[in-house]
């Protein structure tokens, strides 16, 4: 599989270095470069990269510069042509960029105590729905058809339990699927009564309104997911690479704490473990999504 | 996507939009507001104020709403991401025509979401087309607060349509893999359910005339029916709690007496935290006497635009809570400490009121347009209200004067402090705030910090106010006019002539950080003592007083207990850190609802039997509870 980039990605790419701190680099390997991809409102991000580059360029001596790519897709691109040297990336992304171009993974998010987390299925508490097999014929809310927790997992809990035959199958059990657009919005789609059930993050029910949580309940879970990940293109010098990974470790210290909040706000990190990455992998065989 | 979660879920609980239904005081944090949505919903609150404040009308659209996670203002941002023209708008607010500027601005935010329902069938690429979606959706809740309360069936029509549009857009998969092509045929007919009422209710050429400014669709209002939409708070507005969240000092506490041994005391703590007995909207948007007053003490952060000139301020007598008691003056109030409020009256930034009963009752009734409170609920809330103590202070003997704890610039201040100035009329400044008087006088003094309201007035007077705590109840004045205690000392030093020197500034500032300061001012919270734990602690401690309220059959305050706890209890759950302990707390607040259910059938049996067990739930509960 390629990595297919849309000249307009690609332009926006180039004309992403928005934000630099320090001296602008004369060499590659006198500093580090960072890839960071936006969420909601990239404007917000382009203050917390300034922040955090900042401080790691202090703690690992070499200038640093952070970059705001538009997905996924730019910063693998940039990992591999060499314009960035590192990139905060999702689980299901990163183990395409390690067949594709052999990115490495160096740091995993930590949320409430764990480096992963799950995806359920969440239904009204007043539906009657109590079991998976309840949702035949039903309608349900996912939140994007490559969402780790927000669908890919969830639905494989249909399969685990001899509902749907596989991947490409959903149809034949459920009434209508939809992809909502995100957790929020599958949630309160469930929520508001307009499906008979969402398949989101474990955490997505803290997204409805407090009333709301308590009308709310999750009937299956899925098995871990790992959680987001710091990687590097394969290249990068071995002695900045350990740097770098022990200065962000040192974001698990008391006083630096509140620095996180700054990179997507995980409640620490700790050093990536490959072989945690194995389901991921499985699953995006299973979708077609990795050879 | 956890990111995308978690990102909400770190700064607290999130929600997804205003909290509507039952008055619960836990305020659920919002998903930002785009610029131009966020403008004009603001247009739309403001708009209902009066005298109508064009200036933050104007406002709300030429600069950023506040705590915006967008650095644009609503017109900067239609520039770089719009073609629509906003001339009708920018007429409107020049004319301060108000009819003019709700239709200018309502058509501009529905021309915004056809805009951009536009570009996502015009685009080719599946993560353009999604973004678009995404954005015209965002816009749309402008609206859709309004179409819900109007019109359920479009409301969930146009949600389906959504979905539709949403699903039926493609996807770009990821690094290229999973693909999905957009289904236009899907897409088109969806986006026609959006756009045909859009064009019906939103895209009216002649409005009619509004009243009253809101989202409601053109039809439902043309429709002459009767329909309220809930209230809500505009984007930039903050009820949440002040971080770190102030230490309460109850007198028996402090001596060791559990609350729950004083009904009294713990019912009027109920009603302190309650919304109930408030009136809309305060009512309905969870507001209570602790919104303002966290834990007896101040609100640094609360803000409601229109009623707030600055963070910890709010007009209470404006045209927002109670309409008929506007007073149709812009003039808000930094909110007062209750701590020592025993030793505070009379009550009152100005002392107006010399009773605290009246005060109080004139705070529920006029300020929060609630309901006559029964001579019950005053007395209970004024039990509570005077066991607020001052925080302990080791720097401060009890006489009022510094013990050896203090610094030497603090000691040197003490002698500034009580050294007479011919420019206070050879008084001291401990003359008013007088150390063994918990460093107030009781009096009104007109010391020239307010502008006289008209020529000759005398009625810029304000009470003398207690400088005990106040190293953490920054800005100062009746208005929150100086940022510091330093600038508090500048002020007099300046307007009374008083010619300090520098040093002496210093030394003065330093003994009034002493006075104020405090051994242990705020609450502190670890793993398991959360501030979960504090509100479950005390939601089971107001329960309590249904051993007292159940025997004597007292239904209507059994009834306020119930609604207010088992509401707040249920809403509270969703700020546990322990998340598998949720559905305890769920099922504890339906056992108390159930409590009330009885009660209004009658049933005191089955009431009694409902108290019980909830009793015994939450002891079980209690380990879990954080």
């Amino acid at each position: 599989m390629s990595i297919r980039l849309s000249r307009r990605k690609t332009l926006i790419l180039s004309a992403a270095g928005a934000v630099s701190l320090g001296t602008r680099l004369a060499a590659q390997q006198e500093g580090l470069r960072l890839a960071f991809i936006p969420q909601e409102n990239p404007d917000k991000l382009l203050g917390d990269v300034a922040a955090i580059t900042g401080w790691l360029a202090d703690q690992i001596g070499v200038p640093v510069e952070g970059f705001v790519t538009i997905d996924h897709a730019a910063a693998v691109e940039a990992l591999r042509n060499g314009d960035a040297d590192i990139s905060f990336m999702g689980a299901l992304p990163f183990v395409l960029a390690e067949a594709e171009i052999g990115a490495v993974p160096l740091l995993s998010e930590v949320y409430r105590g764990a480096p992963s987390y799950t995806g359920r299925i969440f239904v009204r508490r007043d539906s009657g729905i109590e079991m998976l097999a309840d949702l035949r014929g039903k309608d349900i809310a996912f939140a994007d058809p490559i969402s780790e927790s927000g669908y890919l997992y969830p639905l494989a809990e249909f399969v685990e339990a001899g509902l749907v035959a596989g991947p490409g199958d959903a149809d034949a059990f459920f009434g209508r699927i939809f992809f909502a657009g995100g957790y929020q919005q599958a949630m309160q789609a469930m929520a508001e009564g307009l499906v008979d059930a969402a398949g989101a993050s474990q955490y997505a029910d803290l997204l409805l309104t407090p009333q709301q949580q308590a009308e709310v309940i999750w009937i299956a879970e899925s098995e871990p997911i790992p959680s987001h990940v710091v990687i590097a293109r394969p290249e990068l010098d071995a002695d900045l690479r350990s740097r770098f990974v022990d200065a962000m470790m040192r974001l698990n210290e008391a006083g630096n704490r509140d620095l996180l909040r700054y990179l997507y706000g995980p409640d620490g990190y700790v050093r990536a473990d490959p072989a945690a990455y194995d389901g991921v992998r499985d699953m995006a065989r299973r979708h077609g999504l990795l050879g | 996507m956890i990111r995308k979660l978690l990102g909400f879920v770190i700064f607290s609980l999130a929600g997804a939009m205003v909290s509507f239904g039952p008055a619960i005081a836990t305020p659920a944090k919002e998903v930002p507001w785009l610029p131009d949505t966020a403008a004009y919903r603001l247009t739309l609150f403001l708009g209902n104020l009066e005298p109508l404040p064009w200036d933050d009308v104007e406002a709300a659209w030429s600069e950023p709403y506040r705590n915006s996670e967008f650095s644009a203002d609503a017109l900067t941002w239609l520039g770089e991401k719009s073609d629509i023209e906003t001339g009708p708008l920018l007429d409107a607010m020049a004319r301060r025509d108000r009819q003019s500027l709700f239709a200018a601005a309502t058509r501009l935010i529905a021309l915004r979401i056809e805009e951009e329902l536009g570009r996502a069938l015009d685009v080719d690429d599946a993560a353009s087309a999604q973004q678009a979606v995404r954005t015209a959706r965002e816009l749309y809740r402008a609206f859709a607060d309004g179409v819900a309360a109007a019109d359920p069936e479009a409301s969930r029509r146009i949600g389906l349509a959504w979905l539709e549009l949403n699903s039926s857009t493609g996807s770009a998969g990821v690094l290229g893999a999973g693909t999905t092509p957009p289904d236009r045929e899907t897409m088109v007919t969806a986006r026609a359910v959006i756009s045909d009422y859009l064009a019906e209710n939103y895209l009216v050429d002649d409005f009619a005339l509004r009243q009253q400014l809101s989202p409601l669709p053109e039809t439902a209002l043309l429709s002459g029916r009767d329909i309220e939409v809930p209230p809500s708070l505009p984007p930039g507005s903050d009820i949440f709690d002040q971080d770190p969240l102030p230490l309460l000092v109850l007198n028996f506490e402090a001596q060791g007496i559990d609350e729950t041994d004083l009904p009294l005391v713990a019912y009027g703590d109920m009603l302190f935290d309650s919304a109930q007995i408030f009136g809309s909207p305060a009512r309905d948007l969870g507001i209570a006497c602790s919104t303002c007053h966290n834990r007896s003490d101040v609100n640094q952060r609360l803000f409601i635009p229109g009623a707030s000139h600055q963070p910890g301020a709010i007009d209470v007598d404006g045209a927002f809570f109670n309409p008929i008691f506007n007073d149709r003056r812009d003039d808000p109030l930094d909110i007062p400490s209750l701590r020592g409020l025993r030793f505070t009256g009379p009550y009152g930034r100005d002392g107006r009121f010399a009773s605290l009963r009246d005060f109080t009752r004139n705070v529920i009734v006029n300020e929060f347009g609630g309901s006559e409170p029964t001579p019950f609920m005053l007395d209970a809330l004024i039990a509570y209200m005077l066991e607020f103590d001052f925080l302990p202070n080791s720097m401060l003997t009890r006489d009022g004067r510094l013990t050896d704890a203090a610094s030497e610039p603090a000691r040197r201040g003490e002698a500034i402090f009580t050294r007479p100035f011919e420019g206070l009329g050879d008084r001291s400044c401990a003359s008013c705030h007088v150390p063994d008087g918990n460093f107030l006088d009781r009096q009104a003094h007109n010391i020239g910090s307010a502008s006289p309201p008209y020529e000759g007035a005398r009625a810029s007077a304000f009470d003398t106010p207690t400088l005990l705590g106040t190293a953490y109840t920054a800005p100062y004045f009746h208005d929150g006019s100086l940022p510091t205690l330093a600038a508090v000392v500048d002020w007099f030093d300046e307007t009374k002539s008083l010619g300090l020197t520098d040093a002496e500034r210093s030394d003065l500032t330093a003994y009034l950080e002493a006075v104020g300061s405090a051994d242990e001012p705020y609450e502190t919270f670890d793993a398991k003592n959360t501030s979960f734990r504090l509100a479950f602690s005390e939601l089971t401690t107001f329960a309590s007083t249904l051993d007292t309220l159940l025997p004597r059959r007292d239904a209507e305050h059994i009834l306020l207990l119930t609604d207010t706890v088992a509401a707040d209890l249920s809403a509270d759950a969703s700020t546990m850190s322990n998340l598998a302990g949720r559905p305890e707390v769920y099922a504890l607040a339906e056992r108390l609802a159930q409590v009330g259910s009885a009660v209004r059938a009658g049933d005191w049996e089955t009431a009694e039997a409902h108290w019980t067990a909830f009793r015994d739930a939450a002891d079980t509960i209690e380990e879990r509870a954080f």
